[in-house]
């Protein structure tokens, strides 16, 4: 049965029929159904994974473009059904908050599908080839998001995005196309070469000359750490972000960010062990990391703009997923993928609060905001619980990802681990004084009357925070899935232990 | 001798010839039916030539002319091209009393074109070119009461003409060293006589062919002629121009200029590298200038260079798989190109029907919001600039992707680290054209309309959705475009 595949089809033919539509509730209601059925068969995969496994599950293979060595090959393992779940929650749910929209509300709603097309192409395909299209679907659809929806410097915004990220993805393709043609070919009386991911990875241990190595992970790793965004090549993500409508925003932060995650795993960390000289690069990972946890920190905490506070917050608490894959500890390596399972959930609820407030209040500085939770009780609530989530409150998901990979990062990269303490601090200091300024305190009177938000955004919020709550409680669903992968990564780089330092 | 794999170019003279005979009798109202039968002609030709590929060469005419895979599948670019322009102009051209003469003109153009790629001695190589030229000449002149299209003209001819004789010029030399025109002959004997070749008549020889095939090619600095031309001449006769003619220089080049490369080893690595810097010259001043063009036709002139400066790279490396590159981008760039023209022709028609006497109407200001007025071409631009861009699943991803995956295997290969810079320097480029690309997307999808929307004329949405389906087409299913790429290159013996 091609479950994936018809997972991915889905969307793209839900897409399809919600431009046709003529009424936006006809859009919407299509968005909600297409996008619904993905998930239960997610939902489905999930009930048959075996966590025991490391190998990819479900896998199918169809030939593609045979001279070329491309097929459509798509499989999960622990590393990609949690994040092929997080979009199938996810999506559904940013269909459910935007229910209200009403500019173009065919295409709007035809271009969220579209990006669970890709998001989902991403996080399950197995061939480079096949993995590059989806990774560069992704764009499109975002570049009209913003660009059609968006804030007042939307054009610059928008372009800036594209082209920044579709840089990265160029330079990425360089390295793929090396490894590609590094590699033995498969069938050697044919010269038969293949794109296979898992072939090309294991192919690289048997390349010769280390600098060679080391071009060829830099490259990747580029093309990575730009989509996640890392410091120093984070400045498109607030741009994009500020600009960008919620749900849009929703979908980056929560979804496109996690493309740059998903590659530290499948492909960073199989070929880290036999780079040329991993030391080295795991000190450089290590050093991107704490600078993206602390100046996405630092930043977030001088912004008067909520939303792009948030913005840099995520900055930050993508820095843990690059530190926990840099210490190659298992528990820090399954608590980094934790961590991009968790950020996914929370910053939706952040990014959404951000819209219900700019939507109802008609500003998001901070500084004009105050006492909000006079007016917008329900907000508030939910507001709340996705700023103690985001600052690591126990019982919440965050905490456990955040926990996980500080403890155990700390027995391979001790003074890392003491540098980011000195951001958790922060962490939470901007989190409170934004709550307490724009939220609590006295009412501004200026704001004049405000509502609060409308049934359907309180709903998609509410799932999510209770989702946060569960997952933070009980991780161990999705926790399981990832520890017999993050397990097997460590295994690979056993021989390094010597070199850490 | 069986000429069954001419009929296409019989089929394509005979018609020519028969329009213009019957178009004298015909009244003004009955020419239009002219476009639908040339049409047909095209798409009984394309019919042919699918029914009869095969890897073999056949040879007619004392060696003169040369029926292979390449030749095929360059036919096809020609025919393709063509089938999309007549098809467009049977609404461009409704109700114009000289259709007669200007399918004559086109179809004659084809002819020229397919002898080109057929050509296997400097001499039909020659005629080929000159009666495309000739013909195409005329064409973007064919708007006679307007003076850009004049000085389009005017400006082509003269540049036409000059290339012309710097080709002419070249392979008067080359006649002088080798005796021969016949180009297997002429090879044979360069590889028997390296030495010869290197000497300095024949380079001098080499450097006006390069010059005279880099003129048709449009590669900087011969590309003066391109940007006016395209802009002045009628819109669909620019598609013809930017998206068929152009490829003639290629496909000379590749029987030419590939082969000496592969059969004068003193000289390949002069010619590769001389192509490289040529490659990254055009690619990054065409894509520079693009940026600051105002005029969508020119701005497609320029990526139109920046595209020649991506095909080029074919010579960079000269290895099957470049050229399979090369000729799948050709391919790619004749749909994409070809079809973004047309676009501009349907924006054309949206203006002048709001404002008779409007001025530049291929102006970025006219495709505000024109998924609004026309939804259809707006979807049609917006595939086809991003299929330009390289973004896949398209026929311009997959050209460049087989192409650059060439040169970097010979880079690897070789280690060269030249070679590895111009690849990256061609990224580089791909991800600059996404600006100018992307503001006209901009421009179609964000603004707001400028008035209201029209009925888009049936004839130009056939070619859009025909040229949309073959750029995504090749894009997701390209196994049996790769195939006919990499059989095309062979025959080149690389």
């Amino acid at each position: 049965m091609a479950l994936i595949s018809l997972m991915i089809a889905i969307p793209l033919i839900g897409a399809i029929i919600t431009f046709l539509t003529r009424t936006r509730q006809q859009a919407r209601a299509i968005a909600l159904i297409s996008s619904g059925i993905s998930l239960i068969i997610s939902l489905f995969l999930l009930s048959r994974f075996s966590s025991s496994i490391s190998a990819p599950q479900f896998l199918e293979s169809t030939q593609w473009i045979a001279s070329l060595g491309v097929n459509l090959k798509f499989g999960v393992d622990g590393i990609g059904l949690p994040l092929v779940l997080l979009s199938n929650i996810v999506i559904p749910l940013t269909v459910v908050f935007a229910w209200g929209e009403t500019k173009q509300a065919n295409q709007f709603y035809g271009l969220i599908l579209l990006e669970q097309v890709g998001v989902l192409g991403v996080f399950t395909s197995l061939d480079f080839f096949v993995f590059y299209i989806f990774w560069e679907i992704v764009l499109i659809p975002m570049y009209f998001l913003i660009s059609l929806w968006g804030g007042p410097r939307k054009d610059y915004s928008a372009i800036k995005f594209f082209i920044y990220t579709h840089v990265a993805s160029l330079v990425m393709l360089l390295a793929i196309f090396t490894l590609y043609f590094m590699a033995p070919p498969v069938d050697p009386f044919t010269g038969q070469r293949t794109f296979d991911m898992f072939y090309l990875l294991n192919s690289y241990q048997i390349i010769a000359s280390p600098i060679l190595k080391d071009a060829i992970f830099l490259a990747l790793l580029f093309g990575f750490i730009v989509k996640m965004p890392a410091v120093p090549f984070h400045t498109w993500l607030p741009d994009a972000h500020v600009e960008a409508p919620t749900a849009g925003s929703v979908i980056l932060a929560a979804l496109l960010l996690k493309m740059g995650g998903y590659g530290l795993f499948r492909i960073i960390l199989p070929i880290l062990p036999f780079s040329g000289s991993p030391g080295k690069l795991i000190t450089l990972m290590a050093i991107i990391a704490i600078l993206s946890i602390l100046w996405g920190t630092f930043l977030a905490l001088a912004q008067r703009d909520l939303k792009k506070m948030v913005a840099y917050s995520s900055i930050s608490h993508m820095g843990y997923v690059m530190l926990g894959a840099a210490a190659l500890i298992p528990l820090s390596v399954s608590g980094a993928m934790f961590q991009m399972f968790s950020h996914g959930l929370i910053t939706c609820v952040l990014f959404m609060s951000c819209g219900v407030i700019q939507h109802s209040a008609g500003t998001r500085i901070i500084g004009n905001l105050g006492g909000i939770a006079k007016h917008m009780p329900k907000l508030a609530f939910l507001m709340m619980a996705g700023f103690l989530a985001s600052l690591g409150l126990p019982a919440m998901s965050g905490f456990v990802a955040e926990f996980l990979v500080l403890v155990n990062s700390y027995i391979t990269l001790p003074t890392f681990v003491i540098l980011a303490l000195f951001g958790i601090v922060f962490t939470a200091g901007y989190h409170l004084w934004a709550m307490q300024r724009a939220v609590f305190g006295t009412y501004n009177e200026k704001l004049g009357h405000i509502h609060d938000g409308a049934g359907y955004e309180i709903a998609a919020m509410a799932i999510l925070v209770l989702l946060i709550i569960f997952f933070g409680l009980n991780p161990s669903p999705v926790l399981n899935m990832m520890t017999t992968n993050a397990n097997q990564l460590v295994a690979l780089a056993a021989g390094l232990k010597g070199v850490i330092t | 001798m069986n000429y069954t794999l001419l009929i296409p170019e019989i089929l394509l003279t005979i018609l020519a010839l028969v329009i213009i005979l019957f178009g004298l009798l015909m009244s003004d109202k009955d020419k239009n039916m002219l476009g639908y039968l040339s049409a047909a002609g095209i798409l009984a030709s394309i019919i042919a030539i699918l029914g009869t590929s095969g890897s073999a060469s056949f040879f007619y005419f004392y060696n003169s002319l040369v029926i292979d895979p390449l030749s095929q599948v360059f036919k096809l670019i020609f025919l393709t091209v063509s089938l999309l322009v007549v098809i467009a102009s049977i609404g461009y051209f409704k109700n114009n009393p000289h259709q007669d003469e200007y399918y004559t003109l086109l179809l004659l153009a084809l002819v020229g074109m397919m002898v080109v790629s057929s050509a296997n001695d400097l001499i039909s190589l020659f005629v080929g070119f000159e009666l495309a030229s000739m013909s195409t000449y005329v064409l973007a002149g064919f708007e006679k009461k307007n003076s850009l299209s004049l000085e389009a003209a005017l400006k082509y001819f003269i540049i036409g003409s000059l290339s012309s004789a710097l080709l002419l010029f070249g392979m008067s030399l080359v006649y002088g060293i080798t005796g021969s025109t016949n180009i297997p002959v002429i090879i044979d004997y360069f590889r028997a006589n390296p030495l010869l070749a290197a000497s300095s008549l024949g380079v001098i020889g080499i450097i006006f062919l390069v010059a005279g095939f880099g003129f048709k090619m449009a590669l900087v600095p011969f590309h003066m002629w391109a940007p006016d031309t395209y802009e002045g001449s009628p819109t669909v006769v620019s598609s013809l121009l930017a998206a068929g003619s152009k490829k003639m220089g290629f496909v000379a080049a590749f029987r030419l200029l590939v082969l000496f490369a592969v059969a004068v080893v003193p000289l390949r690595l002069d010619i590769q590298m001389a192509f490289g810097v040529l490659a990254v010259i055009t690619m990054t001043y065409g894509n520079i200038v693009a940026i600051s063009q105002r005029s969508i036709k020119r701005m497609l002139a320029y990526s139109s260079i920046a595209q020649a400066g991506y095909i080029s790279l074919a010579f960079v490396v000269t290895t099957q798989m470049s050229v399979a590159g090369g000729v799948l981008l050709a391919l790619g760039h004749a749909l994409m190109k070809g079809g973004a023209f047309i676009a501009v022709a349907v924006v054309a028609y949206m203006v002048l029907s709001d404002n008779k006497n409007a001025k530049n109407t291929d102006d970025l200001e006219n495709f505000a919001g024109l998924s609004k007025r026309a939804p259809i071409t707006a979807f049609s631009l917006l595939v086809f600039l991003l299929a330009l861009a390289g973004i896949p699943p398209s026929a311009g991803f997959i050209g460049k992707f087989v192409l650059f995956y060439a040169v970097i295997i010979e880079a690897v290969a070789r280690a060269s680290s030249w070679l590895l810079l111009v690849v990256i320097i061609a990224i580089l480029n791909s991800a600059l054209s996404i600006y100018y690309y992307a503001r006209v997307i901009k421009y179609m999808y964000v603004l707001p309309p400028t008035g209201d929307k029209i009925k888009e004329p049936t004839p130009y949405v056939v070619a859009l959705v025909l040229a949309v389906i073959g750029t995504i087409g090749i894009g997701i299913y390209p196994e049996p475009f790769i195939q006919m790429a990499m059989n095309a290159a062979h025959v080149l013996g690389v």
